[in-house]
């Protein structure tokens, strides 16, 4: 898969965090980015875009982090959910990867994190 | 992080005013700290003799360096010492304080003895700080008890100077907490935590203080009181408090939960609050949390 036709679903409900890693992506030549402002719409967002990646914040509103990839992995056991968090305690960690996310990420997220994440997620 | 204690100890001691001190921190990055003032730091000279080397230069046309070791304050090799050393943030502060006139060398130098003779500090601490002697100087400088709320809150507000310090700048000092039980901020986000520690966070203070702050986080220059900057404000409390709960379950084993942040417009906070306010080169911004 190259990095031009990736599509990635950014979700988080913090603007400024969505836009800081659209930039990162963008950066990195990925034009096909989606947003979603909590799980609700991360959810809709995933049936209707089918992202390869998608980064998903853990404290959100409505629907939390968790909860969206749950329901993300039912629609396609496949897919690549990388949980994107300030709270990476080994309990989030614990449960984010027993509910199958493909990575976890501590926030800040550093550009670098992304770039690597971007690799791992094209091969 | 002794450099931001040693700001308030300044206003404490009534040797500057909040002006002084927010205009001085607002000049604090560029400003290099001289010869005299690091001289005097490192116990070389006496504020008397620096301003006699000063006076001297005034007469002769030499460098100031030179002038101390022709009158046998310094040695060359001190000289070097002091030159490459650069200095420490407090002493970029201390500098701009004498720059604009807010205290003489005499006054700074004696403050800065005081400060470190009160709190056991040597220019290592000033310049690293151990986590002990941080988590001592918070635990004196905000009154806590030795119970577990007071371990949060030690733990809390370490890493929120850390975390600010991280992402915002060094150049703000803690002015004294408030225990209130009641507020109506002008402006502010708050965050619940909930688990052992039960308490709501916020983040507040006026229009001019949240933009600055909302910039500062955000890396660009956020003027209006749109979605950006409560997102910049309600994320840095966000990413602190996500990374105060990964610090207790670390250290203390217990496990915290965050809830989503919120923006509070004309909403009255009450319960137990305490107060943590911080000046700024572009004004106060509180910390409080509600216990």
């Amino acid at each position: 898969m190259s990095v031009e036709t990736m599509k990635v679903l950014i979700c988080d409900d913090s603007i400024l965090a969505r836009k800081k890693t659209k930039t990162a992506l963008n950066q990195l030549g990925v034009t096909q980015i989606f947003e979603a402002a909590d799980g609700e719409q991360a959810i809709a967002a995933y049936k209707e875009h089918l992202p390869d990646i998608t980064l998903m914040d853990i404290v959100m509103p409505k629907v939390d982090g968790v909860a969206a990839l749950k329901a993300i992995l039912e629609v396609n056991p496949k897919a690549k959910v990388v949980m994107a968090s300030s709270v990476g305690t080994q309990e989030n960690l614990k449960e984010a990867i027993k509910a199958g996310a493909f990575d976890f990420l501590q926030k800040p997220i550093s550009e670098e994190q992304i770039k690597t994440l971007i690799s791992k997620a094209a091969r | 992080m002794f450099t931001q204690f040693f700001g308030n100890y300044l206003l404490n001691k009534g040797l500057v005013d909040t002006k002084q001190l927010s205009d001085a921190l607002a000049v604090q990055k560029q400003t290099r700290p001289r010869l005299g003032v690091l001289a005097i730091n490192a116990g070389y000279m006496t504020a008397d003799q620096v301003d006699k080397v000063h006076e001297e230069q005034q007469r002769v046309d030499k460098r100031i360096g030179d002038i101390a070791c022709d009158m046998g304050f310094l040695t060359h090799e001190q000289v070097e010492e002091l030159l490459s050393s650069q200095g420490a943030a407090h002493l970029q502060l201390g500098q701009a304080l004498v720059n604009s006139g807010a205290m003489t060398n005499a006054e700074f130098a004696d403050a800065l003895n005081s400060y470190k003779k009160e709190n056991s500090l040597n220019d290592v601490d000033f310049s690293e700080g151990s986590g002990e002697k941080i988590d001592e100087i918070i635990r004196k400088f905000y009154s806590f008890n030795a119970d577990d709320t007071g371990a949060y809150l030690t733990e809390y507000i370490a890493l929120l100077f850390k975390n600010i310090i991280r992402f915002i700048g060094d150049d703000f000092t803690p002015l004294a907490p408030k225990t209130i039980s009641e507020i109506k901020p002008e402006l502010a986000d708050v965050q619940k935590i909930t688990g052992a520690f039960n308490c709501t966070t916020a983040i507040s203070g006026d229009e001019k203080a949240y933009l600055g702050f909302a910039s500062r986080y955000a890396g660009e220059e956020l003027t209006k009181l749109d979605e950006m900057a409560h997102a910049s404000c309600g994320e840095f409390l966000n990413l602190h408090n996500g990374l105060f709960t990964v610090n207790v379950s670390n250290e203390m084993n217990t496990e915290l939960k965050l809830m989503p942040q919120d923006y509070l417009e004309n909403d009255t906070l009450s319960g137990n609050i305490f107060v943590i306010p911080l000046v700024f080169p572009f004004g106060t911004v509180s910390f409080m949390a509600v216990l």
